[in-house]
């Protein structure tokens, strides 16, 4: 493998651990919220998280632009305030992919935390427990199978985020040129070697991370 | 405690007191008494009305009291048992006493497995347990709290019936020999009765009657009360005549006598309708071996006819239509009468099908209307 391979390779699994953490730590006390109906309007949430799912990709990447660009809603009060914009740090890649990813997590561990009989988190509060203990002893440790295979989605769908990336994120080699955006890249330049095997490197990584979901899936049930 | 809760199609609304010991609420399913355990543990609200436990004031609408189930100190024994699926059963019976230093949860565990005999399954998981086993850790669990109230929601419901009969005096004893107040739930008469000190009897949200158990059992409140309870030969007559003592009544062309509750003594005019019941086993066959009815031995006499007979193993219950036209009382049958085994085949009730009966004046219970 060349070294921009190795680098986009690099790249890509640091930007996809990042992105699984910030999903886990959004996506579970949201998932928690939705499942146990604790969160005012929890439709319209569902429904923000859960588009991604379905808008192109590209569409994704043209809102997060308007949030988090130079000029976004967000973007813009920040690089007021601090002179740093996210548009083409890897950063960028790293919210492009958790947007992405988010709405697998939410999904699978809200169907886990749903499962958990609501029975079990009575009981912890006539011993004593507050609802946030119950949660994190009864109802999270149970719900944790599920939990762990969602992640375990996150990850794999982080890991082959290329439209809403290219979109805030460019496709700059080294900085936001994760394996997806050189295989583009690659395939546009000519360079049918280099792609292939980046290609067969994420597809391998892809169903290690599937046979590992599975699994956890099949544990769970 | 007193409560009130409105939905679309279902309205509790209840009252009752109990005083130390085990209350029984008793009744069919949907009248009400699970969602009166979940109030009286805070985990449902009412939409009215004031509970309080030993003085103190759990729930008060008015006042706008509603202590938090973590502070009710109220133990819940749910049907299912709730165990905690991912701890073993020492750890579940811990559950409650997390706010106590290490040292003292760990003996005061360790006691309660102790005194209902879990030690051996301690580190054992709840799906490796019988549902015997099961009941009594939700037990171990609820008590280890010290609770000033416990709760059981149709315990013995998830067990098999032998083991449920052997599990029910267990309980009883375990109930008994703890001292806790407990409240339990069933739909089953006879747990009601075996378990409870005092039975409150539900009826679609409605409390119809509150006792104590033998008083229950003896005089009903009403004859809702009385077909609730499953009682047989449940029947209805018009009074001849009452008096403080006795009442007289027709009923299928006979005129019978029977002792007036001398506790809520009943004076109801002649002519108005009157629900009584006679209890299966308190029914005499009379002997034809021995000479005829004595009157001064035998009242309230009657001839009647055996059309059915079922075997029970140690008793056999008998369905019999009296000599008398018109529509039996009970579709095909007037009355249901019990008999030992022993007694069926002394009088050879199987080739014999016709018989004079006599129920004694105080085996006719009066219901009041």
């Amino acid at each position: 493998m060349s070294d921009a391979a190795l680098d986009a390779l690099a790249l890509s699994v640091r930007v996809a651990l990042v992105a699984t953490v910030l999903t886990a730590a959004l996506g579970i006390p949201l998932a928690y919220g939705l499942a146990r109906r604790k969160i005012r309007g929890g439709g319209v949430v569902d429904l923000l998280v859960t588009l991604p799912l379905v808008l192109p990709p590209t569409v994704t990447g043209y809102y997060l632009i308007v949030l988090l660009g130079r000029y976004g809603w967000i973007g813009a009060p920040l690089y007021r305030a601090t002179g740093w914009t996210i548009a083409f740090t890897w950063w960028a890649a790293v919210a492009a992919a958790t947007v992405m990813a988010l709405p697998l997590l939410v999904r699978t561990a809200r169907a886990a935390i749903e499962s958990v009989d609501a029975e079990l988190e009575k009981a912890a509060f006539t011993l004593g427990r507050s609802e946030w203990r119950t949660a994190l002893e009864v109802t999270l440790p149970l719900a944790r199978n599920g939990i762990i295979a969602g992640l375990v989605l996150a990850f794999a769908r982080a890991l082959g985020e290329f439209g809403a990336t290219l979109m805030l994120a460019g496709n700059i080699p080294g900085r936001t040129a994760t394996v997806p955006l050189a295989i583009y890249s690659a395939v546009q330049t000519g360079e049918s070697g280099e792609a292939a095997v980046l290609v067969l490197v994420l597809t391998m990584l892809s169903c290690a991370v599937l046979l590992v979901a599975s699994r956890l899936g099949a544990r769970a049930a | 405690m007193s409560l009130t809760w409105r939905l679309p199609g279902f309205s509790l609304d209840v009252a009752w007191e109990a005083g130390d010991g085990v209350a029984g609420l008793f009744g069919p399913s949907g009248s009400g008494k699970t969602l009166t355990l979940q109030c009286l543990a805070g985990l449902a609200r009412p939409d009215g009305g004031r509970i309080a436990v030993d003085g103190r004031v759990l729930f008060d609408a008015a006042a706008g009291i509603d202590v938090p189930p973590q502070q009710r100190r109220v133990g819940y024994v749910f049907q299912g048992y709730a165990l905690f699926p991912h701890l073993s059963v020492a750890e579940n019976v811990g559950f409650g006493l997390r706010d106590r230093p290490r040292a003292e949860r760990g003996r005061r565990a360790g006691e309660v497995m102790e005194r209902l005999e879990l030690q051996p399954f301690a580190a054992r998981m709840p799906r490796e347990l019988s549902g015997g086993q099961r009941q009594r850790v939700a037990l171990a669990r609820a008590l280890a709290t010290d609770p000033a109230l416990l709760l059981l929601d149709e315990p013995l419901s998830a067990l098999d019936l032998p083991l449920r009969r052997a599990l029910r005096d267990d309980l009883r004893a375990i109930l008994a020999q703890w001292g806790t107040a407990a409240v339990l739930v069933t739909h089953d008469f006879t747990e009601a009765y075996r378990l409870g000190d005092r039975i409150v009897v539900y009826e679609s949200g409605r409390v119809i009657q509150s006792a104590p158990r033998s008083e229950l059992l003896w005089r009903p409140a009403s004859e809702a009360v009385a077909r609730i309870m499953g009682i047989r030969n449940v029947l209805r007559g018009t009074v001849a005549k009452a008096t403080p003592d006795r009442i007289q009544l027709h009923w299928r062309g006979q005129l019978l006598e029977a002792v007036n509750s001398p506790i809520r003594s009943y004076l109801p005019a002649p002519g108005a309708p009157l629900a009584f019941f006679i209890r299966p086993e308190y029914v005499r066959l009379i002997r034809k071996d021995r000479g005829a009815a004595d009157p001064s031995h035998h009242m309230n006499l009657m001839r009647a006819q055996v059309v059915d007979a079922a075997d029970f193993g140690t008793t056999w219950t008998l369905r019999l239509r009296l000599d008398e036209p018109g529509p039996p009382a009970q579709g095909d049958h007037d009355l249901e009468v019990e008999v030992p085994s022993l007694v069926y085949e002394i009088l050879d009730i199987a080739r014999d099908r016709h018989w004079e009966l006599s129920i004694h004046r105080g085996s006719i219970h009066v219901l009041p209307t």
